[in-house]
């Protein structure tokens, strides 16, 4: 041993930083989210949550990995099992279409979006109202086709129920998970069609 | 580090304008540091991780309350290695009624290589303030600069620091061959 190098010798040795440091600590503030699965009436759902609130629901179908459901997501995530109790209220709200009183978590989405899931938050169940209805209540009555295009990117849908907003002739319009799911959700919670 | 986006200027970018991904990007690019340096100032490795991740759950508090300006004038690394160290004191207070400078921890270290062993018995030979400069500077490769801000000590006092505890380890080192 040489004395010369104390500068680079005095950074040897040192343990490397445990593998899940970054996760735990991303973790703890809330910067990512857990990601677990949950049933809904539609089929089981993955279902993203941070600790302020459920950032993102996506249903489940077939072969679909917690990967593929990532690859979409706006934030980190790590796989993880749903918290019993979070389970239990997630599923109840799922059932009944109550989801109003469920805590979301809108971080990462921009301000027109929120205005408009917002909007759509305060449908009651059972009931659906058209786009142009959403457009007057974020006071842009201009901006039909913008709406539509912030509830076919809702994070959230079954929780933000954006399958509530349908066409100005009645007709059920569009689902970014297809016509009949959105039929399927709206029946299910007692809408007449 | 190779990936681009882990330099100070777009981690900021991104503290900006998303401060979760911003927050996520910091913890990647500053976390393996806070650890290895608070690893040689603890010489424990579960104490180590802790203050690692508890220098970034401060931060996070911070950040979510700092707007743009101040994110923008902040230099990230003698930044959260002001919190990192201040972490590190408040656990030798808890660990010890004795001043901070007391910071030799007999009897509260891991096992690992020899080599581990004597760096610890070496370290312990440094004055509080010559094992942060010392550790800072070569474990951590923060600039004086920095380590002037990080322990609110003038440049020149750093580098006095850093000089005679490099000298005292020289010499602890050069008494081992002897002995060996």
């Amino acid at each position: 041993m040489t004395t010369n190098n104390v500068e680079t010798m005095i950074a040897r040795h040192i343990p490397e930083t445990p593998t899940d440091l970054h996760q735990r600590t991303v973790l703890a503030v809330g910067a990512a989210d857990r990601i677990g699965t949950a049933d809904s009436p539609v089929g089981p759902v993955w279902l993203a949550w941070s600790p302020r609130g459920i950032t993102a629901v996506t249903p489940m179908f077939a072969d679909a990995t917690i990967d593929d459901f990532l690859a979409h997501h706006r934030r980190e995530g790590y796989g993880s099992e749903l918290p019993r109790s979070l389970r239990s209220d997630v599923e109840d709200a799922l059932a009944s279409g109550r989801t109003d009183e469920l805590e979301v978590d809108m971080s990462g989405i921009g301000d027109y979006q929120r205005s408009v899931l917002a909007a759509c938050q305060t449908i009651p169940v059972g009931q659906v109202r058209p786009y142009g209805w959403i457009a007057e209540e974020i006071g842009n009555p201009g901006s039909v086709r913008a709406v539509g295009t912030a509830l076919g990117r809702n994070p959230i849908p079954l929780v933000v129920p954006c399958h509530r907003v349908v066409r100005s002739d009645g007709s059920i319009g569009q689902y970014a998970f297809g016509p009949e799911m959105k039929e399927a959700l709206l029946r299910n919670e007692g809408a007449i069609l | 580090m190779s990936d681009d986006t882990t330099d100070e200027p777009s981690i900021k970018r991104e503290l900006r304008s998303d401060l979760d991904r911003g927050f996520s990007k910091l913890v990647r690019a500053y976390q393996p540091g806070i650890h290895a340096g608070a690893y040689r100032l603890t010489r424990n490795a579960d104490e180590a991780a802790d203050i690692a991740q508890e220098t970034f759950v401060r931060a996070y508090g911070a950040l979510s309350t700092y707007d743009r300006e101040r994110i923008d004038a902040m230099r990230l690394a003698s930044w959260l290695w002001t919190i990192a160290l201040n972490e590190c004191r408040n656990r030798w207070r808890r660990q010890s009624p004795q001043a901070v400078a007391e910071v030799d921890l007999p009897g509260h270290v891991d096992p690992e290589p020899a080599d581990g062993d004597a760096w610890r018995r070496r370290l312990a030979e440094l004055t509080d303030t010559q094992r942060t400069a010392v550790v800072l500077r070569y474990v951590v490769d923060l600039s004086v600069n920095d380590i002037a801000e990080v322990t609110e000590r003038p440049e020149a006092t750093v580098r006095s620091d850093i000089a005679r505890g490099l000298d005292r380890l020289r010499r602890t080192i050069a008494a081992e061959e002897q002995r060996a």
